[in-house]
């Protein structure tokens, strides 16, 4: 009975946190129920009329489907990347490594206005367009240090012998990736992967340099449309994106156990 | 004609050769340990047979074909190891398989000669565990059944053992001789525990910094052994020095141990010191006074089925004898008290360097 009381209150304060953490995301759902011309929570009424309004704003459809698209592109090169350079830096001695991790972890000390004004600065530099392409580069470069610091994570204490135990079998150093080392190491690798995407699915600071007018991603339209209008249709496509989100989340979770995903240790 | 040969195998790592010259040949079929202190190139040597180390120099030839420059995978040597190296990923079944499947074998066949392997090594039924879910034993059952079903050319073993009990370390090292045996396959056996390396070598190659001391059967390797180094590093001794008192004839000399004289069937110089090593289980003790060396009793221990008893010279040298119950009642023994000790002189171990 002694020991309740202290496991209440830590029950108790786990709660209010995600009470915190998760009301934003309540507020915006029931917000896009209202009746009302303009976003307000408690909504008023309840309609999906903000969801039928959408189909007369093709634009978010399109900065969708682009937004997908880019971090599609971003996760899986930039998983490729990381994967492979975190296997160089875990495991082999060469000069300058300790410059390359330091470069590596850059990205997540600079602030990404700031990364955001030297890519465009680069991209005029070389004279390369606004395109989608172009902000696969730089989510690239975003996201690359997250997918490393997570391979990295899963590569380090693994037992080499297990590889060398694979190749004394017959096994040629293709193989031995695809068949031992990957699938070893491949939450570390499927939790970097989740993270570049949603990295790159959010971002909105490095977007809104290398925007031009066809070339717009999901969050610069909801914060560009924002600055005009303040209607629920905002509050619509957010609870999509939740939703989809959601779903992707449940799927993986099915597939692979989330929770297998993010321990960064293979068992 | 010997299966497994090393001709001059040299390693150096860091410009340091941590394996020197090493010339080695084992017979088919038989098992020969790798036995010496950490550090003295065991696993290193095992490395560069399975080929995940180059040879900085030399030859290692297996069947009469060199292989030192194949890689790893073409090698077609059997590898356990100290950590037994399984694919967590994998069950029992997919583990011993893998080998299989790489060599394209097919279904049918994969399954009778994974079946065969594990029941080998007494797993049957286990072959839809995982490696996670396996005792420490089990894990290295299976991880031999790996190496086994492929019918390597040798099999090479990296101290298998040392991370299991002391109980099941001996079980299992009898089950490893005994499929050895059965299977008929060359075999390297790498330890640091001597008693393992005696208990179930055809022979031991004693390593001392990336050389062979001694090769030879493991009764060889204790009663005989040719260097300074291994009548230190095999079983105990007791170091004793003796003057030499005089030539007799060309065979023979009469030497003194703290004033104990035996004849011993050498040529030795005259008036000459030498070191010689006595085991503590080849001294005799005489609860006579003056039959021998007349030695203090400092202390006993009891070790079941033999005592040892910690004894000291007039001149405080120190001398460790193990004596079984059954020779000698060690309530006869009273600590404190004068005993005599001696040794047949065949039984001195020679120092050489
Ligand atoms: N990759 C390496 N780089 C540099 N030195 C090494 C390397 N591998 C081994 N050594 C050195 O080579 C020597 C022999 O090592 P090795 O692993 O063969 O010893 P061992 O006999 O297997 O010892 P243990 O009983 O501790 O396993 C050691 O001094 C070790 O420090
Ligand atoms: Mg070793």
């Amino acid at each position: 009975m002694r020991k309740a009381l202290p496991k209440f209150g830590l029950n108790f304060f786990c709660l209010l946190v995600y009470i915190f953490l998760a009301a934003p995301i309540v507020v915006v759902l029931f917000s896009s129920l209202t009746t009302t011309e303009y976003i307000v929570f408690p909504p008023k009424g309840l309609t999906l009329r903000w969801y039928t309004e959408l189909v007369n704003h093709p634009e978010f459809m399109q900065s969708f489907m682009l937004s997908i698209g880019v971090a599609f592109g971003t996760a899986i090169i930039s998983t490729v990347i990381g994967t492979m350079s975190s296997i160089a830096v875990v495991r082999y001695q060469f000069r300058g490594k300790t410059a390359i991790m330091q470069l590596v972890g850059s990205p997540l000390l600079i602030p990404t206005v700031v990364f955001g004004v030297a890519l465009l600065q680069f991209y005029s530099w070389i004279g390369l367009a606004t395109s989608p392409a172009a902000l696969v580069i730089g989510h690239i470069i975003l996201t690359i240090p997250f997918v490393m610091r997570l391979v990295v994570a899963s590569l380090v204490g693994f037992d080499r012998s297990i590889e060398q135990a694979a190749m004394n079998l017959g096994a040629g150093s293709m193989r031995v990736f695809f068949q031992i080392t990957l699938p070893i190491i491949k939450s570390g690798v499927i939790a970097g992967a989740i993270f570049a995407f949603i990295t790159s699915f959010d971002d909105l600071t490095v977007a809104l340099f290398i925007v031009s007018t066809d070339v717009v991603t999901l969050p610069v339209r909801i914060f560009t449309y924002m600055q005009y209008q303040y209607d629920p249709i905002i509050t619509s496509v957010s609870s999509i994106v939740i939703l989809l989100t959601v779903v992707l989340m449940v799927v993986i979770e099915r597939v692979l156990g989330v929770g297998k995903v993010f321990e960064s240790k293979n068992e | 004609m010997s299966y497994l040969c090393l001709e001059n195998v040299v390693k150096t790592f860091n410009k340091t050769e941590v394996v020197k010259k090493m010339n080695l040949e084992i017979k088919q079929g038989e098992l020969v340990s790798f036995l010496g202190p950490s550090g003295c190139g065991k696993t290193t040597t095992l490395n560069m047979i399975a080929g995940f180390l180059e040879v900085d120099g030399g030859k290692i030839v297996v069947d009469g074909k060199p292989v030192h420059l194949l890689p790893p995978n073409k090698r077609e040597m059997g590898m356990v190891f100290q950590n037994y190296a399984l694919f967590p990923h994998m069950t029992v079944f997919e583990n011993v398989a893998y080998g299989l499947k790489l060599r394209k074998v097919s279904k049918d066949e994969i399954k009778s000669r994974v079946a065969e392997a594990l029941e080998m090594v007494r797993l049957t039924g286990y072959e839809k565990r995982y490696p996670r879910e396996l005792s420490g034993g089990q894990q290295q059952r299976v991880s031999l059944a790996r190496a086994l079903v492929i019918k390597p050319k040798v099999l090479l073993l990296d101290e298998p053992l040392s991370n299991l009990d002391a109980k099941l370390r001996q079980e299992m090292r009898e089950e490893i001789v005994d499929i050895q045996k059965r299977v008929g396959i060359t075999t390297i056996f790498v330890t640091h525990d001597q008693e393992e390396a005696l208990a179930i070598s055809d022979r031991i190659a004693v390593m001392y910094e990336g050389r062979i001391e001694q090769l030879d059967t493991p009764v060889e390797i204790y009663n005989h052994p040719q260097t300074d180094f291994v009548s230190r590093f095999i079983g105990e001794v007791n170091q004793v020095q003796g003057k030499v008192v005089k030539t007799l004839n060309n065979q023979e000399s009469l030497v003194s141990f703290y004033g104990y004289e035996q004849i011993l069937t050498r040529h030795l110089a005259k008036n000459s010191v030498i070191d010689f090593y006595i085991r503590p289980e080849k001294i005799h003790i005489s609860l006579e006074p003056n039959d021998g060396i007349v030695v203090k009793v400092d202390r006993k221990m009891f070790l079941g089925a033999k005592t040892r008893y910690i004894l000291h010279n007039k001149e405080n040298k120190h001398i460790i004898a193990d004596i079984p119950n059954t020779v000698l009642n060690p309530d006869h023994v009273q600590e404190g008290k004068d005993v005599s000790i001696q040794w047949n002189s065949e039984d001195l171990l020679a120092t050489k360097k």
